[in-house]
C-alpha cells in the first residue's frame, strides 16, 4: 500500500490529467468506475491506526480540501457554455453515474444526439453508440494481441531462420478475385436478372438505410462467389440518394467497378411486366418452385417497425404478381417475423437457382426462427392426425373434427 | 454480497474487498447491497472514508449511491451535505442525481431548497415528471396551493402527463380550504380527467368525494352507484350525456378515417383506389344503413358451425326490427366451398345488403367507413377492438374520438349455448367525467389495476349540490 502511494503521488504530480483506477480493472467492461482526478491530499496510512475511533465525515474533509485547486482552474472557464458543450458535458455525467453513454462523442454525433425527440430516444442513441465503441475497443484489442502473437511468431522463425515464402499464395485471392468477376461479367450478359427495389428510402430512418445497404452489399458479396451468379439490378436507384451515399461508403472507388446494372427506371420500364414477379412476406400466393425465366424482385427494405403491406402495396399498384416463400410448409415456425434479411434471401435464391432444393434453400433462414424441418407436407400431417382422432372418438366426431381442421386451414390462407 | 451491520475500519474494508471476487467493482456492488438492504449510514460512511483515504477521491457513481441511501432514510443533513460536494466538484449534475435531491429534500422541512434545484434543473434540461411531482407535493403539503398549481401548470405545458398520485395530492392537501380560484383550478384536474378519458381509482375517488363535502359553505353531497343502463342516475335521476359526438366532431372523425386509416400513407396497402371508390359508389347509393356487420369476424364466433351458417344466424337475428343491414365479406365468400353454401349466401343477400372486397384487401377500414358515412343511429357489430385501427389515427385528441364514438357504435355480440346471439349493446350514454355545474358524476375503477383499455368502469360516484 504504501509503495503505490508513492507511485500514485508521483502520477499525479506528473500529470493532472483523470487517470484509470489503479486496480488493473478491466477497462472495458467497467469503464465508468473510475476516480475523476486525483487530490494531492493523500493522507499518510500511519496517521490511521486500527485502535483509533474512527471519524465517519472524514471523507468529507478528503473531498473538500481537494477542491480548492479544481474549482480555481474551472472558475475561469465557467461562462456561459453552449449548448453543444452543455450536452457534452451532461454525456460525461451520465458516464460517470454509471449510464450506457460512449466516452468518446464527435461533434456530428453529438448534434444527433440533441435532434433526438423524446428522452427514450436519446437514452437509444446514446446506448447504441455506446455499443459501438465497446466492439470497436474489443476488436481494436484483438488485433493488437493477435499482432504481437505474429511478432513473436516471427521472431521465433527468425531464430530458427527458415522463412518459407510462397509467391503462389499470395495470387491466389487476387485470381481468384478475377475468376469471380469473370463469372459476374458473364452472368451480365448471359445470366438471369434480380432486381433490388431501391424505391423505400422514405420509408425507413437513416439507421434502416444503413442496414439494408449493409445487407445488399453482403448479398453482392455472396452473388459474386458463387457459382452461377444473378444479373443484379438496382431499379428505382437514385443519384445522391441516402442509399447512394450508404453504398459509396462502403464500397469507395468500388462503386463505379461493381459488375452490377445501376437504373433510375422502374423494372416494369426495364423488363415486360409479366415477367416480374415482386417477393413479399405479405403476399397471398405462396412460391411452389424457382422459375428460370421469372425475374424476382427484392425490396430493398428494412423495416424494424414492422410496417406491414408496404412492398404488397408496390406490387399491387404496378399490378405485378407476387409471391412468398414457402416458409410454413417446409418449416415449423417458431418465432419471429417472416420478413427475411436481404443477404438472408440472395443466399435462399442462389441456392433454389443451383439446385431447386427448398430444403437446402430454406437452412438460410436463422435457426431461432425455426423448430426444425417439416418431414411431411402439412396435409399429410392432418390426415394422420384425423385418423387417430377418428380411432379414438369414433365416427362422429370426425365429421366435426374435420370441419375443424378446414376452418383452420381456411383461417390461414385468409390471413 | 451482505453490508456488515456497523462501521469498519480501513483494514477491516481492505480485508472484505481483497476476499471479493472483482475487487475493481467492490465499492459499487457494496454500496448496491447497502441501498438494497437499507443499511445505517454510518456503515456507509466508513467505506466513503475508506476510498477517500486510498484513492483521495470518491467516484461520482458512489456519491450518487451514497445519496440514494440518504435519501432512503430521509437523512436531510447528509444530503445537502453530499449536494454540497458535488456541486463543488462537479459544474454540473446529471439527471440521476437531482432526482435523487429533489425527492430528498422535498421530504423535508428544506422542500423550498428542491424548487431551486428544480430550477436547476431547467437549466439543463426538461425535468421529469418525478422532479414536478416531488415538488407540486411539498409545496401543496405545505400548504402552498398557488405554488403547486403553478408547477402542474408549467409541467402540463412540458408534456409532462401527471400522475393520478399528483392530483390526488391536490385534492388531499387542498381538504376544508376556501377560494374560488382553487375551486377554479380543482374543477380544471377535473376536466383535465374529463378530456383525456382517464377514471380515477378508488381512493382518489374518495379524496375528490371528501374534498367537495369539506367545502365550506358549499353543501355538496357524494354519493356512490352505478348508473342504470338508460343512463340515469339513481341517485339525483339526472340523465347523463349520451354517447353522440357533435356534428362537427362526426365530420372531423370521418375525415381523419379516410386519411390516415383507409389511405395511410399508401392506399394500395389496405385497398386498392379503384375498390375505395367502387365502396363509396355502392355506400352512397344505399345508405343510410341502420346496422354494419364485419362479415368475416362474426362468422368465425361458433368455431364448431359451418361460417355461413354463423354469418346467417346473426343475419337474422339483427334484421328482425326492418333494419337495414350491411355485410362486409371478401370475394372468396362468394365462391361455393364447404364453408359457404351459395344458397344460404343467396338467403341471406335478400335481407341485408353485402358489399364484397378483395380478398387482400381490409374490411375493418370499409366497415368504420359505412358506419360513419350512414350517420349517428347506426352501429356496427364485431367482436374485433379496432385497436390497429386507432392506432393509425396520428393525434390523441381524434383517438379519443375514435374511442367514445367506438363505446356508442360498437355492438358485440357473444355466442351463447342456446341457438340466439347475445347481443351486447353499445352505450347510450358517454362514460367520463361530467358535469352540470351543480351536478358532477365521475366514474372510477374499483382497483388500483389498470383495466383494459376498451372497458370502462361500471361505478360512479354522483355529487350533487343541495
Amino acid at each position: 500500500m504504501q509503495s503505490a502511494n508513492v507511485l500514485l503521488r508521483k502520477i499525479v504530480r506528473s500529470s493532472v490529467l483523470p487517470f484509470a483506477a489503479q486496480h488493473g480493472m478491466k477497462k472495458d467492461l467497467f469503464p465508468l468506475s473510475r476516480t475523476l482526478s486525483l487530490s494531492l491530499c493523500l493522507k499518510q496510512d500511519n496517521s490511521c491506526n486500527p485502535s483509533e475511533k474512527l471519524d465517519l465525515d472524514a471523507w468529507k474533509k478528503v473531498m473538500k480540501s481537494g477542491l480548492q485547486e479544481v474549482v480555481s482552474e474551472t472558475v475561469s472557464e465557467r461562462k456561459e457554455l453552449s449548448t453543444l458543450a452543455a450536452a457534452r458535458e451532461i454525456l460525461e455525467m451520465w458516464r460517470l453515474a454509471g449510464r450506457s453513454v460512449p466516452e468518446n462523442i464527435s461533434e456530428e454525433q453529438l448534434k444527433t444526439f440533441m435532434e433526438c425527440p423524446s428522452k427514450s430516444a436519446k437514452k437509444k442513441y446514446l446506448k447504441y453508440l455506446y455499443l459501438k465503441e465497446l466492439y470497436r475497443k474489443n476488436d481494436k484489442r484483438k488485433m493488437d494481441e493477435k499482432r504481437e502473437r505474429r511478432l513473436e511468431a516471427q521472431e521465433r522463425a527468425s531464430e530458427t531462420d527458415e522463412a518459407k515464402r510462397n509467391s503462389f499464395v499470395c495470387l491466389l485471392s487476387s485470381g481468384m478475385d478475377r475468376a469471380y468477376s469473370w463469372r459476374v461479367a458473364q452472368s451480365m450478359i448471359f445470366g438471369q436478372p434480380l432486381v433490388f427495389d431501391m424505391s423505400y428510402e422514405n420509408d425507413m430512418s437513416v439507421r434502416e438505410v444503413a442496414n439494408a445497404v449493409r445487407q445488399i452489399v453482403s448479398s453482392e458479396g455472396s452473388n459474386r462467389r458463387s457459382v452461377d451468379p444473378f444479373h443484379i439490378h438496382f431499379c428505382n436507384f437514385k443519384d445522391n440518394s441516402l442509399y447512394h451515399k450508404e453504398f459509396i461508403k462502403h464500397y469507395r472507388e468500388a462503386w463505379g467497378k461493381l459488375l452490377i446494372t445501376v437504373t433510375d427506371q422502374c423494372y416494369t420500364d426495364v423488363f415486360p411486366k409479366d415477367k416480374l414477379i415482386y417477393l413479399t412476406a405479405d403476399s397471398p400466393k405462396v412460391m411452389k418452385t424457382f422459375d428460370h425465366d421469372k425475374i424476382y424482385i427484392v425490396g430493398s427494405l428494412v423495416d424494424k417497425s414492422i410496417k406491414t403491406g408496404v412492398s404488397l402495396a408496390r406490387a399491387k399498384r404496378l399490378g405485378l404478381e407476387t409471391a412468398a416463400l414457402p416458409l410454413e410448409k417446409y418449416l415449423l415456425w417458431n418465432t419471429g417475423a417472416k420478413n427475411l434479411t436481404l443477404d438472408q434471401m440472395m443466399n435462399i435464391l442462389l441456392t433454389l437457382k443451383d439446385t431447386g432444393d427448398w430444403k437446402k434453400a430454406l437452412e438460410f433462414v436463422p435457426k431461432r426462427k425455426y423448430c426444425g424441418f417439416v418431414s411431411k407436407p402439412v396435409h399429410e400431417l392432418k390426415k394422420t392426425l384425423n385418423l387417430i382422432n377418428t380411432l379414438k372418438l369414433g365416427k362422429r366426431q370426425e365429421e366435426l373434427r374435420k370441419q375443424c381442421a378446414k376452418n383452420y386451414s381456411k383461417k390461414l390462407t385468409q390471413k | 454480497v451482505q453490508p456488515p451491520q456497523k462501521p469498519l475500519q480501513a483494514e477491516e474494508w481492505n480485508r472484505l474487498r481483497k476476499s471479493f471476487q472483482t475487487p475493481a467493482v467492490f465499492e459499487e456492488v457494496m454500496f448496491n447491497s447497502m441501498v438494497r438492504c437499507n443499511s445505517p449510514i454510518d456503515v456507509a460512511k466508513s467505506l466513503l472514508t475508506h476510498v477517500a483515504k486510498s484513492n483521495g477521491d470518491i467516484a461520482y457513481s458512489l456519491l450518487v449511491k451514497y445519496l440514494a441511501l440518504c435519501v432512503q432514510q430521509g437523512q436531510t443533513s447528509e444530503i445537502r451535505d453530499v449536494y454540497d460536494i458535488m456541486k463543488n466538484r462537479f459544474k454540473i449534475l446529471e439527471s440521476g442525481a437531482y432526482n435523487l435531491l429533489i425527492r430528498g429534500l422535498s421530504n423535508s422541512d428544506q422542500w423550498r431548497m428542491a424548487l431551486t434545484l428544480l430550477e436547476e434543473v431547467k437549466k439543463i434540461m426538461i425535468p421529469s415528471r418525478a422532479n414536478y411531482e416531488s415538488c407540486i407535493k411539498a409545496a401543496s403539503r405545505h400548504q402552498e396551493m398557488n405554488l403547486a398549481f403553478e408547477l402542474y401548470h408549467e409541467m402540463l405545458a412540458k408534456d409532462l402527463v401527471p400522475t393520478l398520485d399528483v392530483l390526488q395530492a391536490f385534492f388531499d392537501f387542498s381538504r376544508g380550504m376556501k377560494g374560488p380560484e382553487l375551486q377554479k383550478e380543482l374543477f380544471g384536474i377535473l376536466l383535465y380527467l374529463r378530456e383525456n378519458q382517464i377514471y380515477p381509482h378508488k381512493t382518489f375517488m374518495q379524496s375528490i368525494k371528501l374534498w367537495f363535502e369539506s367545502i365550506p359553505g358549499g353543501n355538496w353531497r357524494g354519493h356512490l352507484t352505478s348508473i342504470k343502463d338508460s343512463g340515469q342516475c339513481p341517485v339525483c335521476n339526472h340523465q347523463l350525456e349520451d354517447s353522440d359526438l357533435t356534428e362537427e366532431e362526426y365530420n372531423n372523425l370521418r375525415e381523419r378515417i379516410i386519411r390516415d386509416v383507409i389511405h395511410g400513407t399508401d392506399t394500395f396497402r389496405k385497398t386498392s383506389p379503384q375498390e375505395f371508390e367502387a365502396f363509396q359508389r355502392f355506400v352512397e347509393n344505399r345508405f343510410p344503413f341502420d346496422i354494419v356487420i364485419d362479415g368475416l369476424n362474426v362468422s368465425h364466433i361458433k368455431p364448431r358451425k359451418m361460417q355461413c351458417e354463423n354469418l346467417f344466424d346473426a343475419v337474422n337475428c339483427l334484421a328482425k326490427d326492418n333494419a337495414r343491414l350491411l355485410v362486409l365479406g371478401r370475394k372468396h365468400m362468394l365462391i361455393n366451398s364447404s364453408n359457404w353454401k351459395r344458397e344460404i349466401m343467396k338467403a341471406m343477400q335478400n335481407k341485408a345488403d353485402f358489399f364484397f372486397a378483395d380478398n387482400i384487401s381490409e374490411d375493418d377500414a370499409f366497415l368504420l367507413y359505412a358506419t360513419l358515412r350512414s350517420g349517428k343511429h347506426c352501429k356496427f357489430v364485431t367482436r374485433d377492438f379496432l385497436r390497429d385501427h386507432k392506432a393509425c389515427l396520428s393525434d390523441t385528441l381524434t383517438r379519443h374520438l375514435f374511442r367514445k364514438w367506438q363505446r356508442g357504435h360498437q355492438i358485440a355480440i357473444s355466442p351463447s349455448f342456446l341457438s340466439v346471439f347475445i347481443q351486447q349493446p353499445a352505450f347510450c350514454y358517454d362514460c367520463v367525467v361530467q358535469t352540470t355545474g351543480d351536478t358532477w358524476h365521475i366514474p372510477y375503477k374499483d382497483t388500483f389495476e389498470e383495466k383494459y383499455s376498451y372497458q370502462v368502469p361500471r361505478k360512479w360516484l354522483c355529487i350533487q349540490q343541495k
